[in-house]
Formats: structure tokens, sequence, C-alpha cells
């Protein structure tokens, strides 16, 4: 059932890398998986919705080669490609806001499936933190692509990252406050987004059934 | 590149800083407690490592400006002491090592309780007059980067086609001492010269299991399907000796059989072990 949304996925590629990826998942002795990390991270900088799903097919490749050969060098080449793409993050969100909101997107994705020993991988979570930090900030406020982007990886990660660095956190925190209660300019649905996250993260990672209700139905009574 | 970044590099390395800097005093916490009495902080395995870590602390504590000089912007700060890798994927390797080597710690304790327990019974029905009093727990190597320079070095003998054929060829209840290699224990204190040396001859040992001229890759793939989890743990599962004696003799190669053999199910020696536990099981009861 996991192999569905692989293939899923798979599907966007043109033939050839789809033998590869497949390849890779079942017997990534067998094939270059430098090449396959950056096929990987290519596709996701450049589709937002392999970017969300990304993680789960580098995870099962991770695992392949583990249970394989016990390497890691998938994991390595992609880790060092994350992190060549993480220097020139301002850059690349200057050419292409859509490119970095995928980054962000990707790394997030891999930050939450990627474990070692079952704990987040302690080198992605400063980057981690630098990305939604920098998406925190009042230009990015502006964009309501970056604030989706952002309040989507904080329900998805907000918790496991909490967890691994608090202060951080707040740190960010402190920026979506003041963004939502003091920054001029932000569109209304910027600010329902950045409010609902705030009483996400004070409700534990949690919205209450009534807050819930008041975020997600259409029509209330 | 704007202030707001400058600033944010900061923050980062600060946060960063906080991290590293209760590593080491974790460490030499432990350190006191592992020997009986006395204070480590001369020995041989802190001298070099522990000094050379506590100055590199020491520049970390100095004002921000000047320490953003001497890393990498981008980096995440070394991770052990051993490797100073700053890419990200070979941080994780490291960090992997470093937990898989705490975790193997840990068993390695609980081990030496449950042979130490054994033993005692032992002792008690044999009538020896042997003081059980000495804890091996207290002689064990706890020094992170002792124990992950000596983890490396296992590593780098274990990633040859020589041992998987080995671990292949020879299941480990069959194994036997003097005659079949077997890994260097990492959590017993050894010097770094003798440490060396054990290393060295268990390589030469493995050699004998080098693969013919022409070996195909796909057969040692496979076997590697076949291994039982048992194989891959790098512990040995002997408990250490009560005595100082460096050469593992004669009684303690049954002993180590017992334990060792714990994971496999169906072997002769299984139903020894089983015996000694009932055995000890009922003089505890007595």
């Amino acid at each position: 059932m996991e192999n569905s949304t692989e293939d899923y996925r798979i599907q966007s590629f043109d033939l050839d890398t789809q033998m590869l990826l497949k390849t890779a998942l079942k017997d990534p002795g067998s094939v270059n998986l430098e090449k396959v990390s950056n096929i990987i991270v290519d596709q996701s900088l450049k589709d937002q919705m392999f970017s969300k799903e990304a993680g789960r097919i580098c995870y099962t490749i991770v695992q392949a080669e583990v249970k394989q050969n016990n390497g890691n060098v998938f994991r390595r080449n992609l880790l060092n490609r994350l992190q060549q793409e993480f220097k020139v993050r301002e850059d690349t969100r200057r050419r292409s806001l859509q490119e970095w909101v995928c980054y962000v997107t990707f790394i997030c994705n891999i930050f939450d499936y990627l474990k070692v020993n079952n704990m987040p991988m302690v080198a992605l979570v400063h980057p981690v933190y630098d990305c939604l930090i920098r998406l925190g900030q009042p230009d990015a406020l502006m964009n309501e692509e970056e604030v989706d982007c952002l309040v989507l990886q904080l329900h998805r990660i907000g918790e496991q990252l909490e967890k691994v660095n608090v202060q951080r956190m707040d740190e960010l925190f402190f920026l979506l406050r003041d963004g939502f209660l003091l920054q001029e300019g932000l569109t209304s649905m910027a600010r329902l987004l950045l409010l609902e996250i705030l009483e996400f993260r004070a409700g534990g990672w949690m919205l209450s059934s009534t807050a819930h209700k008041y975020y997600y139905s259409e029509i209330a009574d | 590149m704007s202030n707001w970044l400058r600033g944010k590099e900061c923050v980062a390395n600060n946060s960063e800083h906080d991290k590293r800097s209760d590593g080491p005093s974790r460490w030499s916490h432990c350190r006191k407690r592992g020997i009986d009495g006395n204070l480590r902080a001369n020995t041989e395995a802190n001298g070099s490592n522990g000094e050379k870590s506590r100055h590199s602390d020491n520049s970390y504590t100095h004002s921000d400006s000047r320490h953003s000089s001497f890393t990498t912007p981008e980096s995440n700060g070394p991770v052990t002491r051993c490797n100073r890798r700053m890419d990200w994927g070979s941080q994780m390797e490291d960090e992997e090592m470093r937990r898989g080597v705490h975790k193997d710690m840990q068993r390695y304790r609980r081990r030496i309780l449950a042979a130490e327990g054994n033993q005692r019974e032992r002792k008690t029905s044999s009538g020896s007059s042997e003081s059980c009093d000495s804890k091996e727990g207290d002689n064990m190597e706890t020094d992170e980067a002792v124990l992950l320079r000596r983890q490396k070095q296992i590593n780098y003998g274990k990633n040859t086609l020589a041992y998987d054929r080995y671990l292949k060829e020879v299941p480990k209840h069959m194994r036997q001492t003097g005659i079949h290699p077997k890994t260097p224990n990492k959590f017993k204190k050894y010097s770094r010269r003798s440490w060396d040396q054990q290393i060295k001859l268990w390589k030469v040992k493995l050699h004998a299991w080098d693969p013919p001229a022409e070996e195909s890759q796909d057969k040692v793939l496979n076997n590697i399907e076949d291994l039982d989890i048992d194989d891959v743990m790098d512990i040995e599962l002997d408990f250490p000796p009560l005595t100082d004696s460096q050469a593992p003799s004669a009684s303690l190669a049954t002993h180590s059989l017992s334990l060792e053999d714990e994971d496999c199910s169906g072997t002769p020696v299984k139903i020894q072990k089983t015996e000694n536990a009932a055995e000890s099981g009922v003089t505890a009861n007595c």
C-alpha cells in the first residue's frame, strides 16, 4: 500500500528515471545513489507536491540501503546536497519564491521522515529553524505563499522541533506574534493563518474543538 | 547579505555553543564515577583529548565576534571531538556512531551486571575463597573519544568482504577462543598500544577469510540476508574477566560462550546456558 503512493509520486518522472528510482527502492546497491539523491532534490525544488512527500521515498531508500549493506551513501549525498542549497537560500529566494518554498517544504519533510536511532537528525535542527525563521520575517510575511508554507511546516513538525530546541521556537513565535499584531499590510488570510498557528502552539500543538470549528467550518452556526 | 542574516548566524552559533558545552561536562562526570577512587584528570586517555577539548571550549566562551571568525558561518560546529567534519552527511554519520556507542555501552553494562550475578553464584557453590568485590563496571572504558576511536577501527575491520565471509562461514556459536578471530572489546581498559596491537592481530586473522581472487559481489550481497542481528552487533558479549589477565583464558571461554549464545536458539550451548540459569535461579531462591 505504501508502494502505491510511491508509484504515484514517481509518475511525474520520465521512464528512465522511474526505472532508476524503482531500482533504488529495491536494490540501492546497484544504482548510483548520488545521482538518485540529486534527481530527488531537483524534482523537489521544482514540484511542490513532490517536495511534500519526497521524505517518504528518501526514507525507503535509506532503509533499503541500510538493510542491504549497512550503507548510508544516499543519506550522505542527500544531506550534503541539502546543505549546498541551504548555503544559497537567499539567492534562491530572490530568484524564485516558488523554489524557495519548495526547498523549505522539502528540508522539513526530510526532517520529519529521516531519523537516526529514532531521533531527529541534529544536523538539520538549526537549518530548519533558520528557514522557518526566515519565513517569519516581515518581508516574507507579506507573501501568502510563504506564510502558507510556514504554517504548514509548523503543523507537521512544530512539536518535534520544539522538543529539540525550545529557545529557537520561542524566537520564531516572537516574530510571528509581532507580525500578526504589528505588521501593516498583511492580508487577512495571512493573519488568519498566523492566528491559527499561534493558537495551535498555545494549545500544545493541538487545536481545541471550538478553535477547529472556527478555522475549518465554512458555515458557522 | 542583510544585517538580519548576520544576526541569525550569531544566534545559531550561540545555541550551538550551548549544546557543545554541556557535552564534555557530562562526560567528565561519568569519568569521575567510573574509576576506583582515582581522579582521571591525568590519565592518558584524558591527557590529549580532554585537554584539547577544554581549550576549545574556552575559546568558545570568548566574545562572539572573535569566535565567529574561527568557524564556518553555516556550520553546526564540530559534533565529536575526534572528527571535525563539517558537512551534514558526515555530521550525521558521526552522530549515528556516537549514539550507537552509547547504546552499546548501556547494553554492555547490563551484561556485566547479569554476568556478575552468575559468577557470584558459581563462586559460592564451588567454595572459592576469592573475593568478588571487584566490580567490572569500574574498569570500563567510558571516555567517548576513546570509544569512538576504537569503534572506528573496528568498523574498518568489519567493513570488509573477509569479515562478511567469516560471519557466514563461522556462526557465532561455533567460534573458539584462540582459533577464531575475536573483535577486541572496546569497553575494556587497555593502553593505546595494547589496543592497537589487538586490532592489528584481529585484522591479520580476518585476512584468512579474504575472498578467493574471483568472488562475485552478488554472492556477498545474498549472504548478508542470512545474518542474524547478533552478528551485526559489534559487542562481543563476553563479560570481562575478574582477573587482570588480558589473554582470554580457557575458563572464560565457556562462560563467554554461554552468554554469547543467548540469541541463537537451537544450539547445544544454549541448553547449557539454560541449565546455568536454572541452577543459579535455584541457588538464589535458597
